[in-house]
């Protein structure tokens, strides 16, 4: 309660003070009703930029303490660990004319530079803004709540005197609560007492932190499944054919029937080898992509597919590798959606550039309701999207048809 | 034969001039690269060539292009294409110009000699040979109001293996039906897709034309 009460101290006396103040100017006064109304809400205007200004005032020296000392006790008590980052001074560099800048502007000394500096980073940090956000947010959930069993406790004591039966229960009530009352702390420092986020920036980096652990984990999980597909497959044929060779070296002059057998073997073993290296390979990188670049590959995905695709492109070169190679997993995702979940008989694939902006629309006439619900496969189309910049739009009411487009900004070659 | 080899890696090169001269043909050029397999093809005009997709300089589709390029210069000049990969829509774009001459076959297949040379002398002779992959991708086609909806099962399963680019004679062996009854199936097949009775060899062409529906999808690449 002691933390979140400053602004309350000093808001509450200032509002008091000053409303007793300002309505005594109007008090008596036996003007029409308009005017005494109007004269009303020009003081309480008043009273509030005054309460607003004593905020004002206390905030950059209390706040930056206050919000401190609320997550060392959040911290303590609840485990809400959050760690925050102030503003350091700007060095101080001498001018060639002799005068000291701060980054700011120039002094005649290196110690009111340095002094000039350190307030600077002071109170013109956000995060200190944002810490004297959390103590006024505080000071009208936290500080109520946390004030009612005490609240309890005076009333139940005040009311025992004429009302025993009523007063006793009161003071029970505010004994039960008391352990349990504070604890508003955590929610809503949660929210407020973690690093400054308000600005635009802050929103930024937390985004492409999250995309970047995404992307590592794909990537994690894409190295995992190569490594597994050449060891469990290419690698043992491998093994296996040198086996059936080395046998077959071995009888090829007692036994050349056996030998022949063994060889057979052999190349129907490197055969399978080689498909499997196939599969393998169009999975990380299609051949006709690397060959022919996103709008063939995309033809040729359409022609392999069991269902009827009409693409029509109007890209006219290859883009960046990179958002290639995802456009083109993305649109194979969608493609393999419209036949595998909505039973679409017809699928249409546009390609456009406009804008410096590729997109792509997959549209079907399927049953629709798609969704990207997390974990599902739109789910991932998003997520690789968001790693270049790109968006991904749903359009899939009830019953179909389904319009799915995925547009990513990006230059072509 | 006159053969020319167009293929980068130094190895399956070798092998396969080793092959081919096994088999007692002469190789006028072997090269490794996109340009000069165009040069090669239009200076020797061999009487087949067996060209890998994927050449050097840029590593994209030079071994096709070269084979298209040739190919519109001197129409039919017979081409077998390798690749480590077979895709419909390339298959489409070696047919499209209507004459024969053309094979497209998945890399593993030199690995069987016999059937190997079997695949570059049917090209050499103005036929096709369909890798079976291409062939079984379109057999997954679904059906619409093409004129393949006229055929019957057993038609388009002799019609995937006219695709292939066997012979009457070997479709029989396959099927295990009298080469009599395959002929017939042939005569019908051609009769459905409306094919003029001219020479053989290319009417087959034809319907393995129609049987890809070369029409559809085969825009030029942008």
């Amino acid at each position: 309660m002691g933390l979140t009460c400053p602004f309350a101290l000093v808001a509450v006396p200032v509002g008091w003070a000053g409303s007793a103040l300002a309505y005594s100017w109007s008090a008596g006064t036996t003007a029409a009703w308009p005017l005494r109304a109007l004269a009303v809400f020009g003081e309480t205007l008043l009273v509030a930029v005054w309460v607003a200004v004593a905020v004002w005032t206390v905030h950059p020296f209390t706040s930056r303490a206050l919000a401190g000392a609320a997550r060392r006790c959040a911290g303590r008590w609840l485990g809400l660990e959050s760690a925050v980052v102030y503003r350091e001074p700007k060095p101080v560099t001498r001018m060639a004319t002799g005068f000291w800048w701060d980054g700011q502007e120039y002094h005649r000394s290196e110690r009111e530079a340095r002094r000039r500096a350190r307030v600077h980073a002071r109170f013109h940090d956000p995060q200190l803004h944002w810490d004297g956000v959390w103590v006024l947010a505080a000071s009208v959930t936290v500080l109520p709540v946390a004030a009612l069993p005490l609240l309890a406790l005076v009333l139940g004591a005040l009311l025992a005197a004429d009302r025993p039966v009523s007063g006793a229960v009161l003071c029970a009530a505010g004994l039960a609560a008391a352990p349990f009352a504070w604890r508003v702390l955590g929610p809503v420092g949660r929210w407020l007492l973690g690093p400054v986020t308000s600005t635009r920036l802050g929103w930024r980096v937390a985004e492409l932190e999250e995309i970047r652990a995404d992307l590592t984990q794909t990537q994690a999980a894409e190295l995992e499944r190569i490594e597994r597909g050449l060891h469990d497959g290419a690698q043992a044929r491998l093994v296996a054919l040198g086996m059936s060779m080395g046998a077959a070296e071995h009888l090829v002059d007692s036994n050349p029937e056996a030998a022949k057998r063994l060889l057979a073997e052999a190349r129907a073993n490197s055969a399978g080898a080689l498909a499997e290296l196939r599969a393998l390979v169009r999975g990380i990188n299609p051949p006709v992509l690397v060959e022919r670049g996103l709008v063939d590959a995309v033809r040729a995905l359409a022609l392999d597919a069991v269902v009827e695709v009409d693409v029509v492109s109007r890209v006219p070169a290859r883009p960046e590798r990179p958002v290639e190679a995802a456009l083109y997993f993305s649109v194979a995702e969608l493609l393999t959606n419209a036949v595998k979940h909505a039973h679409a008989d017809r699928v249409g694939v546009e390609l456009s550039y406009a804008g410096r902006t590729l997109t792509a629309s997959v549209s079907d006439d399927g049953i629709g309701g798609a969704t990207a619900a997390p974990g599902s496969g739109l789910d991932g189309v998003r997520r690789r999207m968001a790693a270049f910049g790109g968006r991904l739009e749903i359009d899939s009411p009830t019953g179909g048809p389904t319009r799915v487009t995925v547009a990513v900004p990006c230059e072509l070659s | 034969m006159r053969i020319v080899v167009a293929e980068d890696l130094f190895l399956l090169r070798d092998g396969m001039v080793r092959l081919v001269e096994a088999y007692g043909h002469q190789v006028v050029a072997a090269v490794d690269n996109g340009p000069a397999a165009l040069e090669a093809l239009l200076a020797h005009r061999p009487d087949v060539s067996i060209v890998d997709v994927r050449l050097p300089p840029a590593f994209s589709d030079e071994g096709l292009q070269a084979a298209l390029t040739a190919r519109r210069a001197v129409p039919g000049l017979p081409v077998l294409i390798l690749s480590q990969h077979v895709e419909q829509l390339y298959a489409r774009e070696l047919l499209a110009d209507g004459h024969g001459g053309i094979g497209y076959q998945l890399k593993d297949r030199v690995l069987d000699a016999g059937q190997f040379m079997d695949a570059v002398h049917r090209v050499a002779d103005g036929g096709t040979a369909l890798d079976p992959t291409v062939v079984a991708k379109l057999l997954g086609r679904p059906l619409r109001a093409d004129p393949l909806a006229a055929l019957t099962e057993r038609e388009r399963s002799v019609l995937a293996l006219m695709a292939e680019g066997l012979s009457n004679a070997a479709i029989a062996g396959r099927l295990f039906l009298s080469e009599g009854s395959v002929s017939k199936y042939t005569t019908a097949i051609f009769a459905k897709l409306g094919l003029a009775d001219d020479q053989d060899t290319n009417r087959r062409v034809r319907a393995v034309l129609a049987y890809l529906a070369v029409e559809r999808g085969a825009d030029p690449a942008p």
